[in-house]
């Protein structure tokens, strides 16, 4: 049995089809793998230095400034972040400064003992739970880890 | 689904406009000689999809530009193969391009009435060296630099107007930011929207005037494009893809060290299809370099354009045309044979994990207790293994033989700082981190390359590195032994009255001594 002109034709199309969308489809991952793939990238975090533990007075939320230097595409940037150190008993804990409401930076007020948000009245304890004002979630707790005499901070 | 595409092609006349794309009406014998123009517009539409990944992450910057593609090149998923991609399709385009002309020449496809898309043609052929030769700077890499210094070079000896067009080619005084923004510009809006519009004309002219088929037209009906033509395409439009993702993924394209104008040892070679002119170049010393920059390629390209009016002959037949036929062969074989000559004068890239002894003393002087003081992960400063050093050397010299001072030649070095040497040791190792260098491997030879990184590298050269007030090193090993050095660089004017170098015997301690004669004896 011979084949007909549609049919050949049919095959010789579905092999031009094959082809193009095998080169099409190639480009299209490696295209878009490096559009895609540095929106995905995840920070690098590591272990820097926060202050040492005598400094540090039960209770009492201590704000430290680190130096976060990161790699920014091809160059690198430097963030100087603040972070509340605040030591209970044996324990160490850090909270970020930036208030979850809308990004301001939250101080502590020894009197009241809270940590109170400047803009929009959002009130804090010394854990970061919230107790008053507009704000949806607690501080953010970052990892922390003493070494010695030293408390060192994840970031 | 179909109501749609019903719908849409009666808003659009979309399917009569793909009929008449793909329905393109073919001579009889008709075959695989006449995929060659697809290949290069296939490739063309491989460097415009690379290009636009590219620039989503390239600087034009000179500050910028050459971390933004070591950044391509090693962080960015599948960056290496989209600037393989983007790289080694230059050269693709280039041999297609010679590929699709040959075919035209033999075919005589030039001919009447076809003039004008012959013309367009030889126009996208400048179009594409164009390109090559401003994607070339981009990198701002030592190649990148140095080509294009020689590149400026060969403009101003254009006579009369030579200053001035090579004065627009840099874009300011000196060959920097200003001239990489206007080849950047050039490369990525200029030349696109040229291609683009030529090639859109070359095809509409080729269309109009149907393609010219066979040398002997064959009897029978004419054939459509779509599909046994377009398959053929389709076939050798894959080889030719599958070969260059070959290369960009098995083969690294190069990115020397970052452009360095004071480095006047650095040999510059242009990419190997500039390199018949460069070697041309080699010829015609003098008062008649304009004959090998302008008066000779103009000769070709006037030729170029002119060949449909030059070659009046009827038929078209190669038999028919051998004038034409043997210009051409001739043509291409003393282009092939300047490459070739060019190609065996070409210095071998310099590989940046081949430590010279200087950058492997850097490594070793960085490791100082007073760098790591601010050089470590949390520090005032990066470590420096991961710091980008973008400062000027004598900026980094001074900050290096005292940390604290910030101004360089402001007050003297304070007592018990590293030494010139060090501090160019350091240098020179930060270029290397710069580069993309591994960690070297430290060999038995350490206290000698500690010693030579002190006090010798400030006059003597060692492998490509060093100054060079004083005679290399790299052999020296050759000519004197051990004991010749000892004596030599214990007190050099009690071997030679009149010399020039200061002695060393109350500076080095025994070990230290004994280490540098060694290690210099051995060296031969």
């Amino acid at each position: 049995m011979t084949q007909g002109p549609t049919e050949r034709r049919r095959f010789l199309a579905a092999a031009v089809n094959s082809i193009q969308a095998l080169i099409g489809g190639t480009l299209a991952v490696l295209l878009g793998g490096a559009v895609v793939g540095p929106s995905f990238l995840r920070r690098r975090e590591t272990w820097l230095k926060a202050g040492s533990l005598d400094a540090l007075t039960d209770d009492e939320p201590m704000p430290v400034t680190i130096r976060v230097s990161r790699q920014d595409g091809f160059t690198q940037t430097v963030e100087r972040q603040v972070v509340f150190l605040v030591k209970s008993g044996e324990r160490v804990t850090a909270l970020s400064s930036t208030c979850t409401h809308l990004g301001c930076r939250v101080s502590w007020d020894s009197e009241a003992k809270q940590l109170k948000c400047p803009c929009h009245g959002g009130v804090y304890d010394r854990t970061g739970a919230v107790i008053a004002g507009p704000p949806p979630a607690p501080l953010a707790p970052l990892t922390t880890r003493v070494d010695g005499d030293q408390v060192f901070i994840q970031a | 689904m179909q109501p749609f595409f019903d719908w849409l092609d009666d808003r659009t006349n979309y399917r009569a406009a793909r009929r008449h794309l793909l329905d393109e009406p073919l001579p009889p014998g008709t075959g695989w000689w006449f995929v060659t123009g697809s290949i290069l517009l296939f490739l063309l539409g491989v460097q415009l999809l690379t290009g636009v990944v590219l620039t989503m992450y390239y600087v034009p910057s000179s500050a910028m530009a050459y971390d933004s593609v070591r950044f391509i090149m090693t962080q960015l998923t599948f960056g290496r193969v989209i600037r393989g991609l983007h790289f080694f399709g230059a050269s693709f385009i280039v041999i297609a391009s010679v590929v699709h002309m040959l075919r035209v020449v033999i075919f005589g496809s030039y001919k009447k009435p076809r003039e004008v898309t012959w013309i367009t043609g030889v126009l996208l052929l400048l179009i594409i060296l164009g390109f090559a030769l401003s994607g070339y700077l981009l990198p701002w890499d030592q190649r990148a630099y140095w080509a294009t210094t020689v590149t400026i070079n060969i403009a101003r000896s254009t006579p009369i107007v030579g200053e001035q067009v090579a004065g627009l080619l840099r874009g300011g005084a000196n060959l920097g930011a200003l001239t990489l923004l206007r080849w950047y510009a050039a490369h990525v809006f200029l030349l696109p929207a040229a291609l683009i519009a030529f090639t859109v004309a070359h095809i509409y002219l080729m269309r109009r005037h149907g393609i010219s088929g066979p040398i002997v037209p064959k009897a029978g009906a004419s054939r459509p494009f779509y599909p046994a033509q377009a398959l053929r395409d389709s076939i050798v439009v894959s080889v030719v893809f599958a070969a260059l993702l070959t290369f960009a993924v098995t083969v690294r394209a190069p990115l020397d060290a970052i452009a360095d104008p004071s480095d006047a040892r650095y040999i510059p070679r242009p990419e190997w299809y500039f390199l018949s002119l460069f070697q041309l170049l080699k010829y015609f010393p003098g008062k008649l370099e304009p004959v090998a920059t302008m008066v000779i390629p103009g000769i070709v390209v006037a030729l170029l354009f002119l060949l449909p009016f030059i070659d009046r002959t009827k038929g078209r037949r190669p038999s028919q045309r051998w004038i034409v036929m043997m210009a051409f062969c001739g043509g291409l074989l003393g282009i092939a044979g300047l490459t070739a000559l060019g190609l065996r004068d070409t210095p071998r890239t310099e590989d940046v994990n081949r430590w010279a002894p200087l950058s492997m003393a850097g490594y070793e002087f960085a490791r100082d207790a007073r760098c790591q003081a601010c050089h470590q992960v949390g520090g005032a400063a990066d470590p420096v293994d991961e710091t980008i050093a973008r400062r000027d050397p004598d900026w980094l010299v001074a900050h290096v033989r005292d940390p604290q001072m910030i101004a360089p030649d402001l007050r003297p070095v304070p007592s018990g700082a590293m030494t010139e040497g060090q501090g160019r040791s350091i240098v020179a190792y930060m270029r290397r981190v710069r580069a993309g260098a591994s960690p070297p491997v430290m060999t038995a030879n350490q206290a000698a390359i500690a010693v030579y990184g002190r006090y010798c590298s400030t006059c003597h050269a060692l492998d490509g590195e060093g100054a060079t007030v004083g005679p290399d090193l790299s052999h020296v090993g050759a000519k004197h032994d051990a004991m010749w050095f000892r004596e030599w660089i214990t007190d050099p004017t009690a071997v030679q009255f009149d010399a020039t170098m200061p002695p060393f015997g109350d500076r080095l301690n025994d070990e230290q001594m004994t280490a540098i004669v060694n290690y210099l004896a051995a060296r031969k």
